[in-house]
């Protein structure tokens, strides 16, 4: 037991010691936590803090269910809604340039194509997380586009709810077409229960589990939402749908803004797991492999970024320097891409896959913040031509 | 240029444009007589950031991060809690949903030598009119009968929607 939570502690020192450094360069955490399990895993010379991925594999897990609960708590049909059809469509946009240019890309590879729907969505859809703590530490909250960009990571999060939830039963290894379509049947029948219960029993299931005491609720609130992720994936719906499914549910409940409140500490400490585990997986040679698709992939989200930072510019008449901040702040990529591959991983798809998001995710991870910061750069080289628009709104 | 259409008018104060900020909290932008906005940005967690943005409105030119209590004592000394300058204009508090509001009557107002029953305050625009100071003289809770006089200051309460009607019905 005790070189258990030698390793264990060590994890998290590890990861923390390296994204304070990060920090210090105004770069965000994820891609530190991943060095280091790459650094203090088996595939890499010197210390080796986790000899076996798997031994993480719960805590890991829990690091998943908690980041998608949040997600789900933190949802907000309204702030769609408020965004009005211009942001909807500016959304639309960019996942229709992003995922859809993923998808194609993925394609070209040649993994297949149920490994091309999961590249599709690790490369199309933004890090809420990076997003929206560069736009703190950047201080540019205050700045017209900001809006805007948060935004657009609302359509992704709804987005990415909705592919979470269509992907697993396609990724779901079924033995002909009858099989495949009772186990479409059966996690269908799953979400639509717990959408309905989303929609009308979110007091219900507050009540039962709303008390005063902190303790408590924490206690109860991670049963569920662990219970549920557990069961949906039992049921052929991935755990990440499910745990999201619970903090839709929980936002309707008169406690949701002390649970929000609570599981931020417990979100943090699994997802450095999570981010530390994914880490330890990647090995040198695995990366060497897959290098040329990655430099490939990081080009052509870059180019599709910059492209869809212009569109949502000039939809919303915006200048160079929006367009640039637009493109470039959106383009980092973080938890959700590497969720995905989680999900891959887990269905059984082509081994490169969990490399190739591994890398992609740590060099626009790194490169996204630095980027975003030069916006200016890029501001300056971008024509004002594009920007104009030709008919008055 | 056009807006975001997610800005909106402030319901408060038509000075102020409120944005929602997703994930964040909220945004409001005021524009000061000479220079350029002041935007400040009201984090889900308490934190306030300040922004005065550049002449082009595009890059803040500076900012500043303030705690809960700092932005507290900071909103005090400014709305005049330490020290009241010669000139005081309205002051107004929402707590909670209810808000407390100090209005002027003047000369050219509907209500000007109306009482307050003709007016049908309460059933018309659900606020209520809870004292009014006329010549330095508090009359609380005043009746239904006191006539309304330009200079008077009038203390109302009720929520923050009502209060655009209350000024169109009352002040004019």
């Amino acid at each position: 037991m005790g070189d258990a939570l030698v390793a264990l502690g060590g994890a998290f020192l590890a990861a923390g010691v390296l994204a304070r450094l990060g920090r210090r360069i105004g770069l965000p955490t994820i891609p530190f936590f991943m060095a280091a399990g790459f650094i203090f895993g088996p595939n890499t010379p010197g210390v080796v803090l986790v000899e076996h991925p798997e031994d993480l594999e719960l805590l890991a897990a829990l690091g998943l269910v908690f980041l998608l609960f949040h997600l789900g708590l933190e949802f907000s049909l309204g702030d769609l809604v408020a965004g009005g059809p211009r942001l909807l469509a500016v959304g639309g946009i960019y996942l229709l340039l992003n995922v859809g240019g993923g998808l194609l890309f993925g394609l070209a590879l040649g993994w297949g194509t149920s490994e091309a729907f999961v590249i599709a969505g690790a490369v199309g859809i933004s890090s809420s997380a990076i997003v929206t703590k560069l736009l703190i530490e950047l201080r540019r909250l205050a700045n017209p586009e900001s809006g805007l960009i948060l935004g657009i990571i609302v359509v992704e999060d709804v987005f990415l709810a909705l592919y979470l939830a269509v992907l697993q039963p396609v990724l779901g290894e079924a033995n002909g077409a009858a099989d495949a379509i009772a186990q479409f049947a059966r996690a269908f029948a799953f979400l639509v229960a717990l959408a309905a219960v989303a929609r009308w029993g979110g007091r219900a299931v507050g009540r039962v589990i709303a008390t005063p005491d902190d303790e408590l609720l924490t206690v109860c609130f991670i049963g569920l939402a662990v219970l549920v992720a557990g069961a949906a994936e039992e049921v052929g719906v991935s755990d990440a749908i499910g745990a999201f499914m619970v903090g839709l549910i929980l936002a309707e409940s008169p406690v949701a803004a002390r649970i929000e409140r609570l599981v931020l500490p417990l979100r943090d400490a699994f997802a450095a797991v999570f981010f530390f585990a994914f880490g330890l997986t990647l090995d040198p040679g695995d990366a060497a492999d897959v290098a040329v698709p990655v430099a490939i992939a990081v080009a052509l989200s870059l180019v599709l970024n910059i492209v869809a930072g212009l569109v949502a510019a000039r939809l919303h008449g915006f200048g160079p320097g929006p367009a640039a901040n637009i493109g470039l702040t959106i383009l980092g990529r973080g938890e959700f891409s590497l969720i995905l591959a989680t999900l891959a991983a887990g269905a059984g798809l082509d081994e490169r896959i969990y490399p190739f998001v591994a890398l992609y995710v740590l060099v626009l991870a790194v490169a996204g913040p630095l980027l975003a910061a030069r916006s200016r750069l890029l501001a300056h080289v971008l024509p004002d031509r594009l920007l104009t628009r030709t008919v008055p709104p | 240029m056009s807006s975001p259409p997610e800005r909106r008018r402030g319901i408060m104060n038509p000075d102020v444009v409120e944005q929602s900020l997703p994930g964040i909290g909220e945004r409001y932008e005021l524009q000061p007589a000479d220079g350029g906005p002041v935007v400040v940005v009201i984090h889900h967690s308490g934190r306030r950031d300040l922004y005065v943005m550049g002449p082009n409105r595009s890059e803040p030119e500076a900012a500043v991060s303030l705690t809960d209590s700092q932005a507290r004592t900071l909103g005090a000394i400014l709305g005049g809690a330490y020290f009241k300058p010669a000139v005081v204009e309205e002051i107004e508090a929402i707590i909670g949903d209810l808000l407390i509001d100090w209005v002027s009557v003047e000369n050219g107002s509907p209500a000007a030598g109306r009482t307050i029953a003709e007016l049908e305050v309460r059933r018309r625009t659900r606020m209520t009119v809870a004292a009014i100071l006329r010549d330095h003289q508090p009359i609380i809770a005043p009746e239904p009968t006191e006539t309304l006089q330009p200079g008077d200051r009038l203390i109302v309460i009720g929520r923050p929607a009502d209060l655009p009607g209350f000024l169109r019905h009352v002040v004019g």
